[in-house]
């Protein structure tokens, strides 16, 4: 295949529409597949189905079979063949069906995809983007459900991110595309068509590493990403209402994380509130919470504290229980105040 | 003699329902009704569960219309209870025509409390100890490997047993699926791997799932016999099963079957639009033509002893009211509680999940109570 370098990107004139998520998503891939055409999109069912999820609905039709294609059911395949077209010079956009399926291609992840640009000197690289539905709410028991998005931000090598809002995953799957490296990028599946927001209708990136403030305030910090953001929004809203202003810091990059606006925002509250729906046993947060009182061990008015998944796996029928919601956020959030 | 690595799918009955073999003397019309009800009644189960999801009464459900004849022959062709299965998760029928109880099926399938699996697992991933009907799980091939090692434990102990490990055709595509293959042939494991080719996982085609021209060829790679079978002619799935399973079981090692049927239904409820989108009208239509219910119904009448259509619709009426009682009998048992999350996680519950549950119940307490505010 030849390819070329990319287009230039085209400028914003301004104008933003009302997307879902995954519609941000799409258009994003849309984007980014009609300005390099070294990118190629893949996976199970991507093709004339557009995705389980419809995430790459009319993909097929519009760039043709050779840029956006079925694959086999092997998710080990589809991350290696990721890695070798990405080492070659291709920009592959890989699709995992569920996070919870990305077992069978974890090798691929691990010793290939993190490690080949460290094992060769930089001599060979592998800028490849994983896409894939994480995070439960939909009622999919235990292997639909899942959010295994500390195992990857173990691994040094790749970058791991979860966007929250149509804007941000817009920009972040652009900025992943673009990248040198390896992104794992995790959607929260229940916000696929949950959230909505402004998006600009031309071309613009999210830098992965920078978290965003999503409500400022003085009195206690919560800190999220991915499908708890909403719920972390209502959270402080009810705080509010109470007369106690959270501020509200959604990290949208694991890997690498916005340590600044972590620590100057603790710093301002003196309190902080942790939340993932991941399982809480070496759950990402407990590394925030580590160089919160590393940093700031002096500032703190109260123990950093936790909201996460229990150490089970996801359940079906109690799907809701095992959600981080609102009110175990509110209570915790309320903890940390009357420390 | 039954052959290995045929070109075409072995067959007894044509389409028409005539014998293209001799029938086989055990498959008298007594039997041949007993095969026609446990296959209309796993139809008719589909019908059912369609209509309980479009209630919302369920969330999930994997339709096997068209995949009976392989299902239920493969139930007969075994000891149900002596032998181990390790099933996909499109195997109800299967599951129906080893004797697990209707109520256990559909109790799964709504999470209550009668269910089994006690509300773990999404709907229609069934599990019952009572035959050896091993808890099915959604990762694709993954039941492969252990399946391997089930028989494996089997010739250890120096039983009778034998495995079964079902599959679609899209789970051959799989690492696991190789790794198990070719550890279940290293080691002589009375294993019996039987593919269901669908020929569709969810959107993708058997050809652009493998450029092999069948799989049943792939045994030859992990030193073990494949058999090609017509999976819509239940005489030739029952046949073949049960030669393949003597052998099997007498020590000659694991043995793969492919049996070639096709999902007429979508693959779940994620994609009720299928014949949109990914395949078309007339494909389906000439594999509806080739109905296993119908071929055994063409048989019964060439052999003069036909089902009348009120004997049918007697069958149809009394598995929807089987359905029926189930549902009521299982949702009778209500929800299971905040508690499920916590048990089973380990043999003993370990203090940090005993902290957690308490956590858990306090809240649920208070929220009960109307206590918290947020």
């Amino acid at each position: 295949m030849t390819a070329t370098q990319p287009k230039p990107a085209a400028s914003s004139a301004g104008e933003t529409r009302v997307l879902t998520l995954i519609q941000a998503i799409t258009e994003a891939m849309a984007e980014e597949l009609a300005r390099d055409e070294r990118v190629v999109v893949f996976g199970e069912d991507v093709g004339a189905r557009g995705g389980v999820f419809l995430a790459t609905a009319g993909l097929q039709e519009q760039f043709g079979q050779k840029r956006v294609f079925d694959t086999p059911l092997s998710e080990a395949s589809i991350v290696g063949a990721a890695v070798g077209m990405a080492v070659r010079g291709l920009r592959p956009i890989a699709e995992i069906q569920f996070a919870d399926y990305m077992g069978p291609g974890f090798d691929q992840i691990i010793s290939q995809a993190a490690k080949i640009r460290y094992r060769s000197g930089g001599q060979f690289t592998a800028p490849l983007v994983i896409r894939t539905p994480s995070g439960g709410g939909v009622k999919g028991g235990h292997h639909h459900s899942q959010s295994p998005e500390s195992y990857f931000a173990h691994t040094p090598g790749l970058k791991v991110v979860m966007p929250s809002t149509p804007y941000d995953a817009k920009g972040l799957l652009k900025a992943a595309v673009r990248g040198g490296d390896p992104v794992i990028y995790f959607e929260p599946k229940r916000l696929y068509r949950a959230a909505k927001g402004e998006v600009p209708a031309g071309d613009y990136t999210v830098e992965i590493g920078q978290g965003a403030v999503r409500r400022e305030g003085s009195d206690l910090t919560i800190i999220g990403y991915g499908g708890v953001m909403p719920d972390a929004e209502k959270a402080a809203q009810a705080l509010a209402a109470e007369g106690v202003h959270a501020e509200v810091i959604d990290l949208r990059s694991l890997v690498p994380w916005d340590r600044d606006l972590v620590l100057t925002s603790v710093s301002k509250t003196g309190r902080a509130v942790l939340v993932s729906e991941a399982p809480r046993t070496s759950n990402f947060m407990g590394e925030v919470a580590y160089v919160i009182q590393e940093q700031l061990f002096d500032q703190l008015l109260a123990p950093v504290m936790q909201v996460a998944g229990f150490d089970t796996p996801y359940p079906y029928v109690q799907d809701k229980v095992y959600l981080p919601g609102a009110n175990r956020i509110a209570a915790a959030c309320v903890r940390v105040l009357n420390y | 003699m039954i052959q290995p690595f045929t070109s075409d799918p072995l067959r007894w009955v044509a389409e028409d329902g005539q014998p293209i073999r001799e029938l086989p003397a055990r498959f008298t019309p007594e039997v041949l009704r007993d095969l026609h009800r446990e296959m209309v009644r796993a139809r008719e189960f589909d019908k059912k569960l369609v209509t309980l999801l479009r209630q919302g009464r369920t969330t999930f459900y994997a339709q096997a219309s068209g995949m009976e004849a392989t299902q239920v022959g493969l139930a007969r062709s075994i000891r149900v209870g002596h032998d181990w299965v390790w099933p996909y998760y499109r195997d109800h029928a299967l599951g129906l025509a080893m004797g697990v109880p209707m109520l256990d099926l559909v109790s799964q399938c709504l999470g209550t409390n009668s269910d089994l699996c006690r509300g773990r697992q999404m709907p229609h991933h069934f599990g019952a100890t009572r035959q050896n009907f091993v808890s099915i799980s959604s990762s694709i091939a993954s039941q492969v490997p252990p399946a391997a090692g089930n028989a494996m434990a089997q010739k250890y102990l120096g039983t009778d047993e034998l495995t079964v490990c079902t599959f679609g055709d899209g789970a051959t595509s799989e690492g696991d699926w190789h790794a198990g293959m070719n550890m279940a042939g290293a080691y002589g494991a009375p294993c019996l791997f039987v593919c269901e080719n669908n020929q569709w996982a969810i959107s993708t085609n058997l050809r652009a799932q493998t450029a092999s021209e069948s799989i049943h060829i792939k045994a030859k790679a992990y030193g073990m016999p494949g058999y090609y079978v017509d999976g819509n002619d239940i005489v030739a799935v029952m046949e073949v099963l049960s030669h393949v399973a003597q052998d099997v079981r007498s020590g000659k090692g694991p043995a793969l079957v492919e049996c070639l049927t096709y999902r007429v239904g979508s693959h779940s409820n994620a994609d009720a639009d299928a014949e949109k989108n990914y395949r078309t009208r007339e494909e389906v239509n000439a594999w509806l033509a080739r109905d296993p219910i119908v071929r055994v119904e063409r048989l019964l009448e060439h052999l003069g002893a036909p089902v009348s259509a009120e004997e049918r619709a007697d069958l149809i009426t009394a598995t929807h009211r089987e359905v029926d009682e189930a549902v009521l009998a299982a949702e009778a048992t209500g929800q299971p509680d905040w508690r499920i999350v916590f048990e089973d996680v380990y043999a003993d519950t370990p203090v940090h999940l005993r902290e957690q549950a308490a956590f858990l119940r306090e809240e649920q307490t208070a929220l009960t109570d109307g206590a918290v505010r947020a």
